[in-house]
């Protein structure tokens, strides 16, 4: 197979004049269990600039605990290794929990998959809100509250004053996502990581929450990493993909040049979905290839510094 | 094969009430695969659940071969449909072998010839004998999703209610069991109703569609309707629309159906 590095890892962006939002190299992330040695993230690398970039994979491909090793939220029995994991000029491999807490939240936020989970059930949302937004920047208790409501409006909540005072078990999961969504981008965040936003979601809604991050990237020139399963939703969303199998990015590739994917693996996790002008013959099958596991290493080895 | 009229199901009273499934009506013919698709909280579930029993709340009929079924149901009644559940992770008891799980229905409808039973069920779910013993925290999520199949199917039913049977699982896994469901369908002439917010899925596996909104259905499509999207209704076009991936320009005519 001709894949040279650059392929690989995926170091290009789409816009090359920009310096990269944030630039890693070389992640490892490992988990110590009483089974032995779990080696979860296995050298991925990748630059985010002002764009969409998507991580695919399926379930243990390693694609959540990458976006999640780039904020430090890694289990406790976890570890992170890179060569580099550079964020605006800062080294976040070096960076103290302080700077890590002033952070997280407020210039890199994460939006979980799963509002129901993640939102206070104790705590009205709109306080959770106001309270990001207190807690990262110096704001009095009214000027939290007036942000928060009208964070509520800018992700398309028709009754701002009404859903703050609301509690999450009174919200549907749409507007729960929306909330998580109002309350991540208060502290107006240069990076945004989304793992898999919208698959609790109905299509519909889907499109609205999309819709919203597409606003935010267009407008505040953020950069987001789209962390999903569903290579349909992220082929027509993202600008660029990294397709994920093992801990390692088996390809890189421009979203709508999807179709044109080389890896095998890519090849067939296209093929295995049923599609809506298919026919009823059986769906191939995706077969594994353990290969895939080992490739590039020799390259990497070859090209490392 | 089925036959659903003038059926409803209702929840609460008073000024709680909420009114799940409306006008609801719905003709399956034996050996077909038909789909109910639609929005959560469309009633999609419900129905399902109402046909095989879990739900006794609803009025109006239901048909199964000819025989009306009684709120109450008889055990063997239930024998003739079996419904496999949307997360394997949930629906298997996590302190159960395989062999305490497929054994179960089977001392319920008091069938003989257990060990043989489990063993053929195995083999056809694509589980080779070794599986028999375990419990099912040492499966992978498709290996569940197959239990739960053996487990509707050891019984020998003839309609087979499947409730979001892939959605917990990932692509190249729901591959698999599609194409593990669409044989068996095949091999033993079953008849399915599967439920699905999945458009593409649920036109791989059926033939004819019923699209539910709001506890009523808008239209009835066929397969072919699905693949080329000429569909009538205003919200099957939205829905087929948003299932065809983000469109920006899409979203703008995107509107509530109440």
């Amino acid at each position: 197979m001709t894949m040279n590095k650059m392929k690989l890892t995926g170091f290009e962006t789409s816009s090359p004049g920009d310096a990269p939002l944030i630039s890693v190299r070389d992640l490892h992330v490992r988990f110590a269990t009483p089974k032995g040695q779990v080696h979860a993230v296995r050298g991925v690398g990748f630059d985010l600039g002002k764009e969409r970039l998507g991580i695919v994979g399926e379930s243990g491909s390693g694609k959540s605990q990458t976006g999640r090793a780039l904020l430090r939220l890694t289990a406790g029995n976890g570890s992170i290794e890179a060569s580099r994991m550079m964020f605006d000029g800062k080294d976040l491999m070096q960076a103290s929990a302080k700077t890590m807490r002033s952070i997280r939240g407020s210039r890199i936020s994460m939006i979980m998959q799963d509002p129901k989970y993640s939102l206070n059930p104790v705590l009205t949302v709109g306080k959770q809100i106001a309270e990001s937004c207190r807690r990262h920047e110096n704001v009095s208790r009214a000027e939290a509250r007036r942000r928060a409501l009208a964070m509520l409006e800018t992700v398309r909540i028709r009754e701002p004053e009404k859903v703050y005072s609301l509690y999450p078990h009174q919200v549907s999961g749409g507007m729960g996502q929306r909330i998580m969504i109002a309350m991540m981008l208060i502290t107006n965040p240069q990076v945004m990581i989304a793992d898999e936003p919208t698959s609790a979601l109905d299509v519909t809604v889907q499109m609205q929450v999309l819709s919203l991050l597409d606003d935010m990237v267009r407008e505040r020139g953020m950069g987001l990493v789209l962390i999903s399963h569903d290579l349909n939703l992220v082929s027509s969303f993202c600008d660029r993909v990294l397709v994920m199998y093992g801990g390692r990015i088996m390809e890189s590739l421009d979203a709508k040049n999807l179709d044109q994917a080389q890896h095998p693996y890519t090849r067939g996790l296209l093929n295995c979905l049923p599609r809506l002008d298919g026919k009823h013959d059986d769906l191939p099958v995706l077969r594994r290839d353990p290969a895939w596991l080992t490739e590039g290493d020799e390259v990497r080895e070859g090209g490392a510094t | 094969m089925i036959e659903i009229e003038d059926f409803s199901i209702t929840f609460g009273s008073g000024k709680n009430q909420i009114r799940a499934v409306r006008n609801f009506k719905l003709s399956v013919a034996e050996g077909e695969s038909y789909g109910l698709v639609g929005e959560s909280g469309s009633g999609k579930s419900t129905v399902l659940r109402a046909m095989v029993g879990i739900n006794s709340h609803w009025d109006g009929t239901i048909r199964v071969a000819g025989e009306a079924l009684t709120h109450k149901r008889s055990v063997e009644s239930r024998k003739h449909m079996q419904m496999v559940f949307q997360d394997p992770y949930g629906s298997l008891h996590p302190r159960r072998t395989l062999d305490d799980t497929l054994s179960e229905p089977l001392v319920i409808h008091g069938l003989e010839n257990r060990e043989e039973r489990i063993l053929k069920i195995l083999k056809e779910v694509g589980l080779g004998p070794e599986f028999r013993f375990r419990y099912p925290h040492q499966l992978s999520g498709g290996q569940r999703q197959r239990v739960a199949i053996a487990r509707a199917l050891i019984l020998e039913p003839r309609v087979i209610l499947l409730d979001e049977p892939t959605s917990a699982l990932d692509v190249s896994v729901q591959a698999e069991i599609l194409n593990l469901l669409s044989a068996l369908r095949k091999a033993h002439g079953l008849t399915y109703i599967m439920v699905s917010h999945d458009l593409a899925v649920v036109g791989h596996l059926c033939s004819r569609i019923a699209v539910m909104n709001r506890g009523e259905i808008v239209e009835e499509i066929t397969e072919d309707q699905m693949r080329s999207g000429e569909v009538t209704h205003a919200y099957t076009k939205q829905l087929w629309t948003a299932s065809q991936g983000y469109d920006r320009a899409a979203l703008e005519t995107f509107q509530e159906f109440a």
